[in-house]
């Protein structure tokens, strides 16, 4: 269980986190949504400890993630930045094998249980007969594949995402989170991402975070969580939410004069 | 991943024959039976002998050391600053090993092995130096590192003035120095090789151990450290490593140019960027060259010779001027390092 209690973190004076809280369930899909620069990917950085904390604490399984070295929480969290970059001529076989760097000896390499796992993880996002492909080669929906085989090659029970379909059409959009889905169900991680879309988390996530000026205003099952109410609240905007075969569907409502604040 | 072996082998064996022909070539063909055996015998037992085990065998030797170390740092350089124009010679590494031991002979007479260390602290100065002038210059804002660059090359300017201003001022003892100053592969410099080739071996050593994190570094910092990477010590050693190895190798022989610019970037299209396999293949490319380049200096306007820090200098310019073409002046400049 990945618990973050009263933080308080920020980039020199600039504070971009304030004195948030929130837990992830295990298991589960949790989506962040709130609005551009509300603290959503400073969140997982400071969950990657990438941003230094100034009050509070974040615990995994009870224990202070400061606590825990690098290699250490390698094995227990991987994360996908929000943009990544592949240097030329890596194929996506070399991708996922370093992927597994913090399991193998200074010089040694993957075992055969490892190379086990990275067929499976190519077979999961369908990309097994590429694997001596360059990755930036690849189309785009595929290197996005490409780096969530990466996080799945480091084995780790926690993923965290920042924003995996950004820059993806609607077809991948939905291919790259039905293959989120499957993870959480079928593999048994948990995930938390970064998501834009409303309409995306209602469809895909189980919790949902809401998060507006570095703060964790409403956390929750997609179906409390994502009401009329709330999305005015974090987001400013009147929405009408509606039901449409089991799931929940997000249509903001135009206003007459459009107000940035 | 077969390219990439094809490659390795093909280097593997094409070093070894290149090797040969710097060794041999130019000796009677009727003399060599004879001449192999030398290796077996203690001691020259004739003038050809004698021109092999004492000329040539330390001329190799060195072109061998230079070449490689040089190209592995080169490589690695070039990794971390995420800079296509990364290297000894852009980086201020030459120019801070060549001034600091000159000073040293000039100023403080100091003996070879002394020469050597001074030549390695003045690596680390230069190196240092341009980071500093960068930093000065903003370089957080510039994320293709080519203020790293611009520093390297007024530190480089600056530090060869003050190089040059030395040798002016003492006429007496210039000379000595002055085949040297612009890097020259010779068996006069044997003695130097086998005062510092442990530092070179030292410095590959760990960047071969470093070789996994330090391709996971070329991801970026953060998604490296998310796989367990702890950058900055990784990254430190590793820079430490590369400006020292470089610094040896100017320390035998002075300053070869542009060998640690240009072979990385022979050998990454063909070997790709994974520094397990790339920086093998870096060495021995490296070695290759740089034995080439001492042979077109001996060899091409014989009887005079050339210094080899001057062929590869003449070649490395215009390659020079292709990667920054390519890099940065061709439409859809690619981005970082390639």
């Amino acid at each position: 269980m990945l618990e973050v209690q009263h933080v308080t973190a920020g980039y020199g004076k600039l504070e971009v986190l304030s004195d948030l809280s929130i837990q992830f369930r295990p298991g589960r899909f949790t989506a962040i949504a709130g609005p551009n620069g509300c603290g959503k990917s400073s969140l997982l950085k400071a969950i990657m400890r990438f941003l230094p904390l100034s009050k509070g604490e974040i615990m995994l399984d009870g224990k202070p993630l400061e606590k825990i070295g690098r290699k250490k929480l390698a094995r227990r969290i991987a994360y996908l930045p929000q943009e990544c970059f592949c240097p030329d001529y890596m194929t996506l076989g070399e991708l996922i094998e370093l992927a597994g760097h913090s399991r193998y000896e200074l010089v040694g390499g993957p075992s055969e249980r490892d190379r086990e796992l990275f067929s499976q993880v190519l077979k999961t996002v369908g990309l097994s007969d590429r694997a001596g492909f360059p990755v930036n080669k690849l189309s785009g929906g595929q290197r996005q594949r490409a780096w969530i085989a990466m996080v799945l090659a480091q084995d780790t029970e926690i993923i965290l995402m920042d924003e995996p379909v950004n820059n993806l059409d609607i077809t991948y959009q939905f291919a790259v989170l039905e293959l989120v889905r499957d993870l959480v169900e079928n593999h048994g991680k948990t995930v938390i991402s970064v998501l834009h879309d409303l309409n995306l988390t209602a469809a895909f996530a189980d919790d949902v975070a809401l998060m507006r000026g570095g703060q964790c205003l409403i956390s929750g099952t997609v179906e409390d969580a994502v009401t009329p109410e709330n999305i005015e609240s974090v987001f400013g905007l009147k929405a009408q939410v509606f039901e449409k075969e089991g799931r929940l569907v997000c249509f903001p409502e135009r206003s007459e004069t459009t107000v940035f604040c | 991943m077969q390219r990439r072996l094809v490659f390795l082998s093909a280097m593997t064996f094409l070093l070894p024959v290149v090797a040969g022909v710097h060794l041999f070539l130019g000796f009677r063909s009727t003399d060599l039976p004879q001449l192999l055996f030398a290796f077996a015998g203690s001691d020259a037992q004739s003038f050809e002998e004698a021109v092999l085990l004492y000329q040539r065998v330390p001329r190799t030797l060195i072109a061998l050391y230079v070449g490689g170390v040089t190209a592995v740092c080169g490589f690695v350089l070039q990794s971390l600053v995420r800079n296509p124009l990364a290297s000894p010679t852009t980086l201020g590494v030459n120019a801070g090993a060549a001034l600091f031991l000159v000073a040293g002979v000039l100023l403080f007479n100091l003996d070879t092995k002394l020469q050597g260390a001074a030549a390695l602290v003045g690596a680390l100065s230069g190196f240092l130096a341009s980071l500093a002038v960068a930093k000065a210059a903003g370089r957080r804002n510039d994320p293709r590192g080519l203020s790293l660059i611009l520093s390297g090359a007024l530190v480089t300017m600056f530090f060869t003035g003050l190089t040059n201003a030395l040798l002016l001022s003492d006429p007496a003892r210039r000379s000595d120095l002055l085949s040297w100053i612009v890097g020259t592969i010779n068996h006069a410099y044997a003695d130097r090789l086998a005062l510092f080739w442990w530092v070179g071996v030292i410095a590959i050593l760990m960047l071969l151990v470093l070789a996994r994190p330090l391709t996971l570094i070329l991801f970026g910092a953060e998604k490296a450290a998310s796989t367990g990477v702890n950058v900055p010590i990784v990254s430190g050693l590793a820079i430490l490593a590369a400006v020292l190895g470089a610094g040896s190798a100017v320390a035998i022989c002075g300053p070869i140019g542009f060998v640690g610019l240009v072979v990385p970037h022979i050998v990454r299209p063909l070997v790709g960027n994974n520094l397990r396999i790339s920086l093998p293949a870096a060495f021995l490319t490296g070695a290759m060259v740089c034995i080439m380049a001492d042979l077109i200096g001996r060899e091409a306007l014989y009887p005079f010779s050339l210094s080899t820090g001057l062929v590869t200098d003449l070649v490395g310019g215009v390659v020079f001027i292709l990667i920054i073409k390519r890099f940065y002046l061709s439409s859809g400049a690619q981005q970082g390092v390639a």
